[in-house]
């Protein structure tokens, strides 16, 4: 179907012209502001004023009163019609002469006297140049066909008199005529052509037979003509004689065009056709009976049949985009309003144009057509709220939004849209979902971020979508007042735990989340959600919140739950983060968790605390106490897993409190090594090797015990162990124990000959003992002694060496004068000297006297504290 | 979707001609709309503005009822290239390229580049057959889907090598060797030399309007061979004639001096 574009409203009606003469016809026209002049064949000359008059409906209407008419005194048709206002004249050709009448009354202008005179004799037609050459505004151009053969002749035509300008003559006889410019568009016989009447250049354009049909050569702009074309086309040719735009498709037998932008009109003896430049496509025909005349005049068309005039008066674009879109002819609309673009002011095309393409949209959006819905969408700026609206129960209604007006689209909403097909409503809340996607954060949507947002967690949630939980995690502005009972009600739990978090109210996060967990309600979105909230935890920097929930947490997982204490940031600031006393005293309903807790401060993060170290021993005491005194024997594994720990506690640690722990483990003979440990700590090592060697009988331990004891000390004191150990086998009495203590004690000697002092080691071994069996530590023993001997001469030299160069250095500086002068400075406080009482560094260097002995008391102290200290002392320092 | 382009003024212009029914309207439909049907008919001339980076070049397509009526020179008048086209399973169309068509070309411009495309391949060359995936758009293929063959594609180039002798390669009429003879003759007759021209093998494409077989390649490689044309053109004409209508009114403001 058709666009309709323009309106045909009659002007001039048949009693205004001729009455009810039968043979009177119009013959030409002319419109000039309101002032309309018809030519017809009779001779006369009618002046009207049209005056526009809106009527109902908005339509226009045309009332026309006439204000003279006049004979011309030819008996002869009214040829052609042209105003020039400027010079208030009005060109006629009537009997093949063209001459001028004054526009107010009609009266043929005399000629000028002397001059070449006011008429023009011998034309056959004429065209006014629609492009002047000449500035003065007191004159206009014309070109003439001559009735004289193949001759065009151009004036310049003045208030009373007519100049020739130029007369050039061409191949064939000319019917028709348009001037632009110098450039001079011409039918002739078989052919059209321009022609440049100053250069003479010409361009043959396309072969017309003039004779068969009627030529038509139309200015439609600089430089731009519309032609009639053989088989019915309407063609444009510019100067230079090229086409540039796509021809149109009229009927064979048109007789006369206009353009009026976008549409390129043409009448035949039937019918007004419409077809837009833009396509090329008929968009509108009007039935017009007796049609005879159509021309332009600033833009308005003027129609005559032979009897009555006519306006064909453009229907506003907007309603004839309307139109379109009422049709659904999308493109047809778009195209129509872009091609209008230089017609209508910036800022108002902006607005239609974006209002065009959101309702181009919608109407793909009616039809499902997505993808081409978007790019509209897109480009028309859509305020997303408009198609959020559609779906029901998605706009917050909260929201200010009201739908624009007059609506973009006949759909009341989606079910209306889908007419209740639950896939259709599917397809369009995807796309509504990909759509959101797209506009979400672009400049265009800032207005409206939250009812997107909130509908995008709306189509998630019912639909979900995976995107749920990004658009959560990710900044956004959701309103939790309309989201919480939507995703309530699609079970999305951890995404209501979200949003709260999102509006800073973790605690209800939280509560949500454990009832979650708890199995009170269910959704599996993550199924680590404990963990989840333990992570959350372990973050947080509410204290409180902290305190409130972990309890929940340890009592369903402590070793997850304590995470909550272990893991958070164990960096240098610790303010904010909860002190360890209070998470014990917190932690003491949960021993588990209080035990992998402290495990965790002593053993990982080393701290450095009498109470953790103490309280972690007698928890791990307490534990294998429990496992000993249990009723079923504890598995193998278990006992010395538990034993393990407690023993490496007990030796690694220097400072849980001994004493308490022996006395925990007093009359427990299943913990001999474990008091023994204690008993070394305490430095009591007759006590301790004692437990070892005749309780537990356990030499092997026995001997690791002397090293362990002095492991971080001198050799000296290790060497006190080891004697301490040998003499506790060699008096290990009678009885066949003391051949096994005996054995032990060999043992212990050839194991560690290098250790034990040798002569001291012989003045207690039996006598009876074989040279072959201590063969071992005499060797070392001997070897070590050498050694000693040897190293000590070795110092004992390289001392002497030492000594003697310093004697020499001694005399040799005795021999030199010292210079100390008020102008020296003292090289310790740079001061200078102010009485002679100096000392002398070595090198002759002259300090003050308080400064060495200040140097000399600094560094005393130092010297001592940068000497490795010695472990054993501190250790028994800090038992106290 | 509607181009903003429809309403701009072309910067140069390219004219399709050929005989009647060789696929000159199925070809531009094909590169246009990405798509083929088996009839359009072409009212008028049909006509298509293409946005080719900054530049807007027109396309033109004719119907047998223009050159009849000697608008042929006139469509081709300012012309920066034309496309010479003929139907590989008659002989016949290639010999009125040379016959009827090349004095059309007398009044584009000096500079203007010839095309010779031989179109319905799809009818005698395998390799032509294959669809070519335009877009992810479907096509809508008529009655050809059969036919179709898995063959690799290789990448498009401007001219397939003559298949080997297959059932269909029966049909073809005009060989490769034809068309770039052809185009030897179109620049003796144009008073050009061949070797400062464009060579034959890079300006002789054979095409499928039906598959789509070698079209882009076809209108892409042309485009890019006029815009220099576009930019002398721009330089010539800086105060040029090729004004849009949007002055109507300032002329007739003149026209009526003060009214
Ligand atoms: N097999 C095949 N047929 C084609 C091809 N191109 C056009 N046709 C057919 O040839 C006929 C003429 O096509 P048309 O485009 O109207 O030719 P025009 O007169 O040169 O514009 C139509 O029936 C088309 O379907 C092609 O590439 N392959
Ligand atoms: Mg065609």
């Amino acid at each position: 179907m058709s666009v309709k574009a323009f309106e045909l409203v009659p002007a001039v009606e048949r009693d205004l012209l001729m009455g009810d003469k039968a043979r009177i016809n119009v013959e030409c026209l002319e419109c000039c502001g309101k002032h309309l002049y018809v030519g017809t064949n009779d001779c006369f000359v009618h002046h009207f004023l049209l005056e526009e008059v809106p009527s109902p409906k908005g339509r226009i209407a045309y009332v026309a009163q006439k204000l003279q008419q006049k004979y011309l005194g030819l008996k002869k048709p009214v040829a052609e019609l042209r105003a020039a206002s400027a010079l208030e004249r009005l060109i006629v050709l009537c009997d093949g002469v063209l001459f001028l009448v004054d526009m107010a009354t009609l009266e043929t202008v005399p000629s000028a006297t002397g001059s070449g005179g006011a008429r023009i004799k011998g034309v056959t037609s004429f065209c006014m140049n629609g492009n002047p050459v000449n500035a003065d505004p007191f004159c206009v151009e014309i070109a003439v066909i001559s009735s004289r053969r193949r001759t065009v002749q151009v004036y310049t035509v003045f208030e009373d008199r007519v100049q020739l300008v130029k007369e050039v003559t061409t191949t064939e006889q000319p019917s028709v005529v348009s001037l632009d410019g110098y450039f001079l568009c011409l039918a002739l016989a078989s052919q059209y052509m321009i022609l440049n009447y100053t250069t003479g250049a010409s361009q043959d354009l396309f072969p017309y037979n003039s004779e068969e049909r009627r030529p038509i050569v139309k200015r439609i702009g600089r430089e731009e003509f519309l032609l009639a074309a053989p088989g019915g086309l309407g063609m444009f040719a510019n100067a230079e004689g090229v086409s540039q735009r796509a021809p149109v498709n009229w009927s064979e037998r048109v007789i006369g065009a206009a353009v009026c932008f976008p549409y390129v009109v043409a009448l035949d003896q039937d019918f007004i056709s419409i077809h837009s430049m833009l396509d090329q496509q008929l968009k509108q025909s009007l039935a017009f009976r007796d049609g005879h005349i159509l021309q332009d005049f600033e833009g308005k068309v003027v129609l005559a049949s032979t009897k009555a005039v006519y306006i064909l008066v453009p229907l506003p674009l907007e309603q004839q985009i309307q139109d379109l879109l009422c049709g659904d002819r999308v493109e047809e609309a778009l195209v129509l309003t872009e091609g209008a673009q230089p017609n209508i002011p910036r800022d108002r095309f902006q607005i239609l144009h974006r209002r065009i393409l959101q309702q181009a949209g919608f109407i793909q959006f009616g039809q499902l057509q997505f993808q081409e819905a978007q790019e509209y969408f897109r480009k028309g700026e859509l305020d997303a709220r408009e198609l959020i609206s559609l779906y029901p129960l998605l706009l917050p209604p909260t929201s200010s939004f009201t739908r624009c007006h007059p609506p973009l689209h006949p759909f009341a909403d989606l079910n209306h849209l889908a007419q209740g097909d639950p896939g259709k409503v599917l397809r369009c809340k995807r796309f509504l979902i990909s759509y959101l996607g797209t506009v979400r954060g672009t400049e265009a949507s800032r207005v409206c971020r939250e009812e997107v947002d909130t509908a995008l967690l709306k189509l998630y949630a019912e639909q979900d979508h995976e995107s749920l939980l990004d658009l959560l995690a990710s900044d956004n502005t959701c309103l939790l007042a309309d989201s919480a009972p939507w995703l309530e009600k699609h079970s999305k739990y951890f995404a209501l735990g979200l949003l709260y978090r999102c509006n800073g109210q973790d605690s209800a996060a939280l509560q949500l989340w454990i009832r979650v967990v708890d199995g009170e309600l269910q959704d599996s979105t993550r199924p680590d959600l404990y963990e989840y909230i333990v992570d959350i935890l372990t973050f947080c920097p509410d204290l409180d919140l902290v305190w409130r929930y972990s309890d929940w947490a340890l009592k369903r997982d402590p070793k997850v739950g304590v995470q909550i204490f272990t893991k958070r940031s164990a960096g240098k600031d610790q303010s904010g983060q909860p002190k360890p006393d209070d998470v014990i005293t917190y932690l003491e309903k949960h021993s588990h968790a209080r035990l992998f807790y402290l495990e965790h401060l002593v053993l990982e993060r080393r701290v450095q605390k009498e109470k953790f170290h103490s309280l972690l021993a007698v928890l791990y005491l307490e534990q294998v106490l429990s496992l000993l005194g249990g009723s079923r024997p504890p598995a193998p594994d278990q006992l010395s897993h538990a034993r393990d720990r407690l023993q490496a506690l007990l030796r690694e640690s220097n400072l849980y409190r001994v004493q308490l722990l022996l006395d925990k483990m007093e009359g427990c003979d299943q913990l001999l090594l474990e008091q023994a440990t204690l008993h070394g700590k305490l430095e009591d090592h007759g006590k301790a090797l004692d437990i070892l060697v005749h309780q537990l009988r356990d030499y092997g331990s026995a001997e690791a015990y002397c090293l362990w004891a002095s492991s971080s000390s001198t050799s000296s004191s290790r060497q006190h162990l080891l004697h301490l150990l040998l003499d506790l086998y060699l008096d290990g009495g009678a009885g066949e124990r003391a051949g096994d203590l005996e054995m032990a004690a060999v043992d212990l000697l050839n194991r560690h000959g290098d250790q034990f002092d040798a002569v001291r080691v012989l003045s207690v071994l039996p006598e009876g003992w074989s040279l072959q069996l201590l063969k071992p530590f005499l060797g070392r023993a001997v070897r070590a002694s050498v050694h000693a001997g040897r190293t000590s001469r070795l110092a004992l030299g390289l001392s002497r060496a030492e000594n003697l160069q310093l004697l020499h250095d001694r005399l040799k500086e005795r021999r030199k004068p010292i210079l100390v002068s008020e102008k020296r400075g003292c090289h310790l406080c740079h001061n200078t000297f102010s009485c002679p009482d100096v000392v002398c560094l070595p090198g002759a260097v002259p300090v003050h006297t308080h400064c060495i002995a200040h140097r000399l008391s600094d560094s005393a102290p130092n010297t001592h504290a940068d000497s490795a200290p010695d472990k054993h002392s501190t250790q028994n320092s800090n038992h106290t | 979707m509607p181009e903003v382009s429809k309403m701009k003024k072309p910067d140069v212009k390219v004219v399709i001609l050929g005989d009647t029914s060789v696929g000159k309207t199925s070809l531009l439909h094909r590169y246009t709309e990405r798509k083929f049907r088996d009839t359009i008919s072409t009212v008028g001339g049909a006509f298509y503005l293409k946005q080719w980076g900054p530049y807007n070049i027109s396309i033109w397509d004719t119907a047998g009822r223009e050159q009849f009526h000697g608008l042929g020179s006139m469509y081709c008048r300012g012309a920066a290239a034309i496309i010479l086209t003929y139907d590989v399973t008659n002989w016949q169309s290639l010999a009125e390229i040379e016959e009827r068509f090349l004095s059309l070309t007398d009044t584009a411009n000096n500079d203007c580049i010839y095309a010779i495309v031989g179109n319905k391949a799809d009818l005698t060359d395998p390799q032509a057959q294959l669809t070519v995936a335009t877009d992810g758009l479907t096509d809508d293929q008529g009655e050809g889907g059969e036919q179709r063959m898995k063959l690799q594609v290789p990448p498009a180039c401007p001219t397939p090598p003559a298949s080997p002798a297959s059932p269909s390669s029966l049909l073809k009429q005009v060989g490769h060797d034809e068309a770039t003879a052809l185009y030897g003759r179109i620049l003796r007759y144009k008073g050009l030399d061949e070797k400062s021209s464009l060579p034959a093998d890079r300006m002789c494409f054979e095409t499928s309007a039906k598959t789509g077989y070698n079209v882009d390649a076809l209108f892409e490689t042309l485009f890019d061979l006029v815009l220099p044309s576009i930019l002398r053109k721009r330089n010539e004409n800086q105060w040029s004639p090729t004004v849009d209508l949007e002055d109507y009114r300032e002329a007739n403001g003149k026209r009526r001096g003060c009214c």
